[in-house]
């Protein structure tokens, strides 16, 4: 059975993994805004007799090594030589997209070009010459919608083909003029006969061009020394006729074939006209509207998500510490189970991990609102309104897209740093990475806010994100202006159109970004809950005050006097977030549920708790659709928690002033960032230094912010 | 507790420390930005 390699390039945002989600039935990432893919990955799928490894590379502009993007998916083509390439073109931008496709073209390997998003481009009034365009570049193309499954059949038909040899395809050398030809005429033999194993490792035209080009990685690949002298000879044959540096020339010639192509095979039915995203884009972008509406989109964010996932988290609740902890206790007691293990598992397990599950409707609701944002485009906007704060701290905008990633989890985001282009702006975004609030402190958030802020629930909620922004702001100038000087170069970043995104990716990618705390439940979450179990009743019978966990808490809860939470739970709590900061709630919930909060309830049969469960669902599904159309003037979960609090709440309720409850939630937001999260920066800066840095940095930072607003608060007379 | 009760409680407890150690170190936190190809790779023969 034969096995090609087919390399997907492309432009960010062209929609190369949409494709390949649309070829081989998997669930990359997308995302309507570019950089959405930072490493290349691999599909495989079988066509007949013919087994296809399809690589995802990441977008980029142009096979020059100038961020590591670039770099991954230069080396892929270059080293890997596959077998054919996929170049996906956005149709809607065929000239700025046929640089790349130039490019590829040097790489003598054949290219399919799928002329992506053409249902948009027509709908532009865009109408192309296909033929021509084959004639013209030497490949084949093939107009694709790759959000609708359009053109997918014809293009894997075309794969099979061309890997079963039936078409033979080979890319046109385009002419870059005769001064150009000659130096690369030069090059080419003079390495012929210097090293002819450079000319079999590598495309012998692109790599003489790069030669020119004077590429510092493959200079330093190959090893030839810039001052050899054939180089010198294919140079100066060029700098006479030329008063420009060879890049810059290079460049002009593939831009103007790009255009001229362009011009050959593109009609546009209509003049310019003024189109819907640049109309929205008009008040989105706007100097002074841009960050407030950024703002109340988020406000509506947490509103919706709030309102919505309430009912649902009310349900999972009295699912878990009612029914199945009663169950667990009744059948562990009938096999005459010890109290130890009975105790581990319901007020352990059940309590630690139950605590947490609660909340999975919340974040679900989130990250479907976020995924949202992202695939409608208005995220890269986000990138762009953020762009002059950025500034202020040494960055740009761009370092706004890992970090708006950060509000679903810190570590995808730690490794999304790598579009951006200096090792400098690398660690300096991934140190304020932590500082978004990701999805495992919502639990945190949600039982506080419940308890103490019923009824301004999402502009808490709001406050608490805004104040990690605000954070991030303020901890980058000061890094700026100390560790990580330097300057933040021009920001050029392309804003794709505004989309609505397809539902079933909608669904496919919230849940790919909901999966991993439902895992973390299970695993890790439920581990801990195990070892918290473990040192709050060790020795075993003893009150929880004076357990291993308590005496470790009692140590360190004077450094938390001062910020309002001095006690051994809240310490304790603290301490055991460094795994993961849900696990703060889950601790709390062991330490706070005791059998004495639980209410009685009346004996019922199996059978009647079954049809309770399923009335009180079928009840959470109609009061969550009431809270959405109720819209803002609404009952919200909050409002319903006042009627009937949860044991833990009304438990907080007693150990917390609002204030000091406010202080907990921003030193939650801002403490160190969990242990995943330094695993990821270690892999990512080969040293624990940047973790290091983090954990102290954060830690000062969470405590002096907490500290004012708790003694600021109290001075106020709060 | 009897010496029965402590053997379960030590294997349960370490139980709990390998599968906190696997899930932070060997899985990532289960949150490694595959983007959604993860164990995809080699047995996607879907067509």
């Amino acid at each position: 059975m034969k096995t090609i390699t087919v390399a997907v390039a492309g432009n960010p945002n062209s929609g190369k993994s949409t494709l390949i989600n649309a070829i081989a039935g998997t669930n990359l990432q997308v995302g309507n805004w570019p950089g959405v893919t930072v490493e290349k990955k691999t599909a495989t799928l079988k066509v007949d007799d013919l087994i296809i490894n399809l690589v995802d590379l990441p977008g980029i502009y142009s096979l020059s090594p100038y961020t590591q993007e670039e770099v991954i998916a230069r080396d892929f083509l270059v080293k890997e030589k596959p077998d054919l390439i996929i170049d996906v073109v956005d149709s809607t931008n065929l000239e700025r997209n046929l640089y790349l496709t130039v490019q590829l073209l040097e790489l003598e390997i054949p290219v399919v070009l799928a002329l992506n998003i053409f249902d948009e481009a027509k709908k532009k009034g865009y109408e192309f010459d296909i033929e021509k365009l084959e004639e013209l570049l030497g490949i084949k193309v093939i107009p694709t919608v790759a959000t609708k499954k359009e053109g997918i059949k014809e293009l894997l038909e075309m794969i099979k083909n061309i890997g079963n040899g039936i078409i033979k395809l080979m890319p046109k050398k385009l002419n870059y003029g005769e001064d150009i030809e000659n130096s690369i005429k030069t090059i080419e033999e003079s390495l012929r006969v210097k090293d002819p194993g450079l000319i079999n490792k590598y495309p012998s035209r692109w790599l003489a061009l790069k030669i020119l080009e004077e590429d510092s990685l493959v200079m330093k690949e190959i090893g030839l020394e810039d001052a050899e002298k054939f180089i010198k000879k294919a140079k100066s044959h060029f700098i006479n006729s030329h008063n420009e540096d060879i890049e810059s020339i290079l460049a002009d010639i593939r831009y103007g074939i790009a255009n001229a192509v362009t011009r050959d095979v593109l009609r546009e039915k209509d003049g310019k006209r003024i189109d819907f995203t640049e109309r929205i884009d008009r008040v989105v972008l706007n100097k002074y509207l841009g960050i407030p509406i950024f703002l109340a989109s988020m406000w509506i964010v947490f509103k919706i998500s709030f309102d919505f996932s309430a009912p649902f988290s009310d349900w999972i609740d009295s699912l878990i510490s009612g029914h199945i902890k009663k169950w667990t206790s009744f059948v562990l007691n009938q096999i005459g189970t010890p109290e130890w293990i009975i105790s581990l598992m319901t007020e352990g397990v059940i309590t630690g991990v139950g605590a947490v599950l609660v909340f999975i409707p919340v974040i679900a609701v989130m990250m479907f609102m976020i995924t949202l944002l992202e695939g409608s485009g208005y995220m890269a906007r986000a990138a762009f309104i953020m762009d002059r704060l950025m500034h202020s701290i040494g960055l740009h905008g761009k370092s706004f897209i890992p970090m708006l990633l950060g509000f679903g989890c810190n570590v995808p985001s730690i490794y999304a740093t790598r579009v951006l282009e200096t090792e400098r702006d690398r660690k300096l975004t991934a140190m304020l990475v932590p500082l978004m609030s990701c999805g495992a402190r919502l639990p945190v958030y949600v039982i506080f806010i419940g308890a103490f802020f019923s009824q301004n629930a999402p502009t808490v909620l709001w406050s608490l994100y805004v104040l990690g922004i605000f954070m991030a702001v303020v901890l980058g100038f000061i890094l700026k202006k100390t560790v990580y000087k330097g300057f933040a170069p021009l920001f050029i970043m392309e804003l794709p159109p505004y989309r609505l995104p397809v539902l079933r990716d909608l669904m496919v990618h919230t849940w790919q970004k909901l999966k991993h705390f439902v895992i973390k439940a299970g695993t890790y979450i439920f581990a801990v809950s195990v070892i918290m179990w473990f040192l709050l009743n060790t020795p075993y019978g003893i009150e929880k005050e004076n357990s291993l966990l308590g005496k470790i808490g009692k140590t360190l809860s004077p450094v938390f006097e001062p910020l309002g939470f001095g006690t051994w739970e809240a310490s304790s709590s603290l301490i055991a977030g460094l795994i993961a900061k849900e696990v703060v709630v889950s601790t709390m919930a062991q330490i706070y549920v005791t059998e004495e909060n639980k209410e009685v309830e009346a004996e019922k049969s199996l059978l009647e708790e079954f049809k309770d469960i399923i009335v009180s669902f079928v009840a959470a599904i109609k009061e969550a659709f009431e809270n959405l159309i109720s819209g803002f003037s609404i009952k919200s979960l909050s409002t319903e928690e006042d009627e009937e609090l949860t044991p833990l709440k009304s438990k907080l309720q007693g150990i917390f002033t609002p204030l000091s409850a406010y202080a907990f939630l921003a030193f939650v937001l801002l403490y160190w960032p969990c242990v995943v999260v330094g695993i990821a920066m270690k892999q990512e800066f080969g040293s624990w230094k940047i973790y290091g840095q983090a954990l102290v940095i954060h830690t000062i930072m969470a405590w002096l912010v907490a500290f004012f607003i708790y003694q600021g608060g109290r001075i106020l007379g709060f | 507790m009897s010496i029965t009760d402590i053997l379960l409680a030590v294997a349960i407890l370490g139980g709990a420390v390998y599968i906190l150690y696997r899930s932070i170190c060997r899985k990532k936190g289960h949150c490694s930005g595959c983007s959604g190809l993860c164990g995809k790779e080699k047995d996607n023969f879907l067509l």
